[in-house]
């Protein structure tokens, strides 16, 4: 088992993979950007290394500085999380050069699975069902055909994308032109590659998702599947596990599938096989994998019952996974919400500031995996995802009052969050039929619903306390404590320029 | 007192009156009975027409963001309260009593200089403990009460006025 881990990532995801580390017995070392100084996962860390700027790229993206962080504080393992470096092949591949284990599939399997028009083609070969389209052509009169062959409303997007980024509907050939200039300028900027690849477009589907889980003697097995169609963007919301629409014999066929795409890669450790759901049909098609921990793991560990992170680790170690896929079953239920700092009624435009107030709801069946604390400052340098809440109980319906209870007593002062928009979808009879697709949230939500012209009369009891505020409580952004730690004498948390290893810069005044 | 605040587009005022134990609100042409039960660090306990209220308040400069049952609002001071007359809010830097109780401890003393944050008196009321702390850093230009006093709602205790410049 390792001694010492580097998890190279920030915010909520460091901090659920330190838990892992320490429960573990293994020591962490924390990676931070200037703008992460104070940060809540800083502190938890036993060490930290400076990076550099706030700035990604000079910092949580840098794998030189990254690896030379490891090897400076004698870690034996980079654990990638979710982002950032993850589903760099070239990464996992420079950590194993220097010595290291990378705590994830082999680099091989991320670039393989990493390029959406060759895992398609993969997929394919391996028997795996794949949504009707083609990759592989790029001339515009070849799309127009594949276009008509697939039959309209079709889907182009970026081959080389991911995340849902550099995509775009089109329901008539008139459109064509104009799309694929628009989705190869995105695709040029977000992944370096233009390429494109065409498939049909299902207008109701829903996002299906297979954890899968390997270890490094050969065995492979699904831990069930997560519903995530509350979607905006392409940008999940809320997961939920297990999912509604599934029948007993379509999990089971899925999960085979979901097997057979990881085999075919020679797949080990967490990843995740997606799958877009026809529920007209009943039918489902691969969509693409990802070979990283996904954000909603949560959900997957509360029904099943495993801990994944543990067994990232562990089987990075390389510890045989004891389940076999007959001892791996699904018992209650699961819904996670993500806690954005977004303003819904403004464009869902990020929000930043000062953590007032965070207090997080506390009780049966209720879990947060959090990155904040009050007193926390909110940039606009990272994703603004504060919290997940994940909620449990026994069955579907119980999850979700217990969920819409949650969110009522979980107070976050200081920055917008999206939690009265979580809260409606949660109360939405759709949502409770499951009758909610991909598409649901940009239907059903935007026009109109979280326009701001929409007022509502100010609530006279919030105007009452503001006013008594006035002579009772005082102005909290200087006088607030820093609650991070437990430790108030804690060396990171002191200004001094107190860093571990590399040179600090800083002249004293 | 009277304060107006703002709420997106919408613009509310409200006046508070100390009347006994209670404050009366008027906001336009309703009119509120209020009790502060408890009142600690972001949280006020209030009844307001006899039901019980649990308010969480945070304040950063101008914005004040309010939680009650799970609905959250962010209102933007737009103007103090009239200064005089009877109703008379005290300025900005006069720290008040919010409900009657006894100074339990002074901690520091005219001329001295205090930071932000920094408690400057300890009251006693309802059994529990309300610590009076500097809104902002500056020096104690008058201290109204002494240790052991017995204060009223809205009291008067201490003054504090920003630094002199060098």
């Amino acid at each position: 088992m390792f001694t010492k881990i580097l998890i190279a990532n920030r915010g909520e995801i460091a901090i659920r993979i330190m838990r892992a580390c320490k429960e573990l017995g293994i020591q962490t070392v924390a990676v931070y950007s200037e703008a992460d100084q104070s940060a809540l996962h800083v502190q938890y860390a036993d060490e930290a290394i400076f990076l550099g700027p706030a700035v990604a790229g000079q910092s949580y993206l840098d794998m030189e500085k990254i690896i030379e962080a490891a090897q400076q504080t004698n870690a034996e393992a980079i654990h990638p999380g979710y982002g950032f470096l993850s589903e760099n092949a070239s990464f996992a591949a420079a950590v194993s050069a220097a010595g290291l284990v990378f705590v994830g599939p082999s680099a091989e399997s991320i670039r393989l699975m990493g390029d959406k028009a060759q895992s398609k083609i993969r997929m394919k070969e391996a028997g795996v069902p794949t949504v009707p389209g083609m990759e592989g052509i790029e001339d515009r009169e070849d799309l127009a055909k594949a276009a008509r062959e697939i039959g309209y409303p079709v889907l182009l997007k970026a081959a080389a994308g991911g995340g849902g980024k550099g995509m775009r509907v089109l329901n008539a050939e008139d459109e064509l032109s104009e799309a694929i200039e628009s989705v190869r300028r995105e695709a040029l900027s977000a992944f370096g590659d233009e390429r494109v690849l065409i498939e049909k477009y299902i207008p109701q589907a829903h996002h299906i998702e297979f954890q899968i889980f390997g270890d490094q003697q050969g065995n492979l097995v699904h831990l069930f599947e997560r519903e995530c169609s509350v979607q905006r963007r392409h940008q999940k919301i809320i997961e939920e596990a297990p999912s509604p629409l599934l029948t007993p014999a379509l999990r089971e066929t899925m999960g085979e599938y979901a097997i057979r795409a990881a085999r075919a890669v020679n797949y080990f450790n967490a990843g995740t096989v997606e799958f877009i759901f026809d529920p007209e049909h009943s039918s489902f098609y691969f969509l693409e994998m990802n070979t990283r921990l996904q954000v909603e793991h949560p959900i997957t560990e509360i029904v099943t019952g495993v801990d994944l992170v543990h067994w990232q680790i562990r089987v990075a170690a390389g510890e045989p996974f004891p389940f076999s896929q007959s001892q791996l079953s699904q018992r209650g239920h699961a819904i996670e919400c993500r806690v954005y700092a977004e303003d819904p009624q403004n464009g869902f435009l990020p929000s930043t500031g000062k953590l007032l107030q965070y207090i997080e709801p506390v009780g049966p069946g209720i879990r947060l995996d959090s990155g904040v604390a009050a007193g926390d400052q909110v940039t606009h340098f990272y994703d603004p995802l504060l919290a997940k809440l994940i909620v449990q109980a026994e069955s579907r319906e119980l999850t979700i009052q217990r969920l819409q209870t949650a969110l009522q007593v979980f107070i976050v002062h200081g920055v917008v969050t999206n939690m009265d928009f979580l809260q409606m979808v949660v109360s939405h009879p759709d949502f409770a039929a499951g009758n909610v697709s991909t598409r649901w949230v940009e239907d059903h939500l935007m026009p109109g619903n979280l326009s701001p012209s929409k007022k509502d009369p100010i609530p006279a009891f919030h105007v009452i306390a503001a006013a008594l505020a006035e002579t009772t409580l005082l102005d909290q952004s200087s006088s607030f404590e820093n609650r991070n730690q437990p430790d108030p004498y804690s060396p990171w948390k002191t200004a001094s320029g107190f860093r571990l290893g590399g040179s600090n810069g800083q002249s004293l005044p | 007192m009277r304060l107006t605040l703002e709420h997106k587009a919408e613009t509310i005022s409200i006046e508070l009156t100390p009347s006994g134990k209670y404050y009366r609100a008027r906001i336009g042409e309703q009119t509120f009975e209020v009790e502060v039960r408890r009142a600690r660090a972001g949280t006020l306990e209030l009844l307001i027409d006899g039901k019980r209220i649990t308010a969480y308040v945070s304040a950063e400069q101008a914005r004040r963001w309010v939680s009650i049952d799970g609905h959250t609002v962010m209102l933007t001071r737009t103007s103090g309260a009239r200064r005089g007359g009877q109703a008379g809010h005290p300025p900005a830097g006069v720290l008040t009593a919010p409900m009657p109780g006894q100074v339990r401890v002074v901690n520091v003393s005219e001329g001295e200089a205090v930071t932000p944050g920094q408690t400057l008196l300890v009251l006693e009321a309802m059994k529990m403990e309300i610590r009076v702390q500097a809104p902002m850093g500056g020096v104690v230009k008058k201290l109204l009460v002494k240790q052991g006093q017995t204060v009223d709602r809205e009291q008067l205790l201490v003054e504090i006025v920003d630094m002199p410049q060098q």
